[in-house]
């Protein structure tokens, strides 16, 4: 019985001394999908989108050259303004867009640490642009998987500027 | 504090004088509240990764034989950092529970038992996040969440053993799974770490413990304690089991009434 005892210990303390790793397997990139849409028979031929006043180079978010229409953008969001402002050239027009938003931490896990989570509230933008929906207002590390099929939000051109 | 271990030490010479007093044709079973030291406490920190530090005492007591009401009490701290945040976590906590012998006991001598049995556990403590380190393409942000009081309860199944060493002395280990029935819900950060039930951020939280533990023998019979009888149909013809109490601590007797301490 004492022998169960110690040889039980020690297996047992081999067990509980495993563990499953220290990695981080969980996304802590937060992201807003984006999406566009043009009204008539437009089509968007170049997309370039930078934050307000980040003109530098490397501070290019998208840079597409194909038809916007049919894809999504992951846009970052501000960590510490209310707002977040986009510079969005499309077909040769530029416009302004900016998403206000709260922020909040929250916890993914031991090894990832925090993520933002964001509750988009509203928009406001230059007349280029026709209008912005709001589908998901609340973006968070798993917002990407709403593409290619959902998006946090849509921008829709005035086919009459572009 | 000085009175409490002079009055411990005092009934250790007591106890042992009483043992060791005994002539070898006077054979009794002694009992009474055992309380022991859980070491797997001291090993969390090398064992695993974030600085966790803490003791636990663990007690019980015999009751009708091979019943073991348990209390066990203790305290645990974690200092867990990481490059994007700095966790730290504190606090004591008490489970209570029973434990049941599963099997016989053999003798008057014997007093190994393997046992389940399950707890009932509370644990108050605080926890504190600082440094939490953020980046994306618009900057960078570091920020603090003050620290804060909370508490937190589950339940525990156990299956263990524990063997006498030495007259009075006992080691024994316990495997242990636990399930968190509330907790404190915090805005900011879900402890994944709680004191007295570890680690939450997986699934069923398991924990091991490994004690020695030391039996204070207030109490004697010469009578086996009775077995825990399990549910079943009864088949005729089938002895089972006769009072045959072995009144000298040798064989392998049966059960008998349980031991009047």
């Amino acid at each position: 019985m004492r022998y169960f005892v110690i040889v039980g210990s020690l297996f047992a303390l081999m067990l509980w001394s495993c563990n499953n790793g220290n990695r981080c397997y969980d996304s802590v990139d937060t992201l807003m999908v984006t999406s566009f849409s043009i009204d008539g028979f437009k089509t968007i031929n170049s997309l370039v989108i930078n934050g307000v006043n980040r003109s530098d180079l490397g501070d290019t978010l998208v840079n597409d050259s194909s038809s916007a229409l049919t894809k999504s953008y992951n846009l970052p969001l501000s960590l510490t303004a209310d707002s977040t402002g986009f510079v969005i050239k499309t077909n040769g027009t530029t416009d302004t867009l900016y998403i206000r938003h709260t922020m909040s931490l929250v916890f993914v896990s031991r090894y990832c640490g925090f993520a933002p989570d964001y509750v988009l509230l509203g928009s406001r933008h230059t007349p280029g642009i026709d209008s912005v929906k709001i589908f998901h207002p609340k973006v968070n590390p798993s917002s990407i998987q709403l593409a290619p099929n959902g998006q946090n939000i849509t921008i829709y051109f005035s086919s009459a500027r572009h | 504090m000085v009175k409490i271990l002079l009055s411990i030490l005092a009934l250790l010479v007591i106890s042992s004088q009483t043992v060791f007093s005994q002539t070898k044709s006077d054979v009794w079973r002694y009992e009474g509240p055992r309380v022991g030291l859980d070491l797997s406490r001291f090993l969390l920190n090398s064992m695993q990764s974030g600085k966790t530090t803490g003791w636990e005492i663990q007690g019980d007591i015999p009751y009708k034989g091979s019943l073991f009401p348990t209390f066990e009490t203790g305290m645990q701290s974690m200092n867990d950092k990481h490059d994007n945040f700095h966790y730290k976590n504190s606090g004591n906590y008490a489970r209570v529970g029973i434990d049941m012998n599963l099997g016989k006991f053999e003798s008057l001598k014997d007093h190994d038992f393997v046992f389940v049995g399950a707890r009932l556990g509370y644990s108050l403590f605080n926890q504190q996040t600082d440094s939490v380190y953020n980046t994306n393409y618009w900057g960078s942000t570091i920020t603090s969440f003050p620290r804060r009081s909370m508490s937190a309860n589950w339940a525990e199944l156990v299956f263990g053993m524990k063997g006498e060493i030495f007259p009075n002395f006992f080691f024994g280990w316990s495997l242990r799974a636990k399930v968190l029935l509330a907790v404190t819900k915090d805005a900011h950060i879900k402890p994944y770490v709680i004191p007295g039930i570890g680690n939450t951020s997986g699934g069923t939280p398991f924990d091991f413990t490994v004690g020695v533990y030391y039996r204070f023998p207030i109490f004697k019979s010469k009578k086996m304690p009775k077995p825990i009888k399990m549910g079943g149909a009864k088949h005729p013809g089938i002895n089972n089991g006769t009072d045959t109490n072995d009144q000298n601590g040798s064989g392998r007797s049966h059960s008998g009434r349980s031991g009047q301490y």
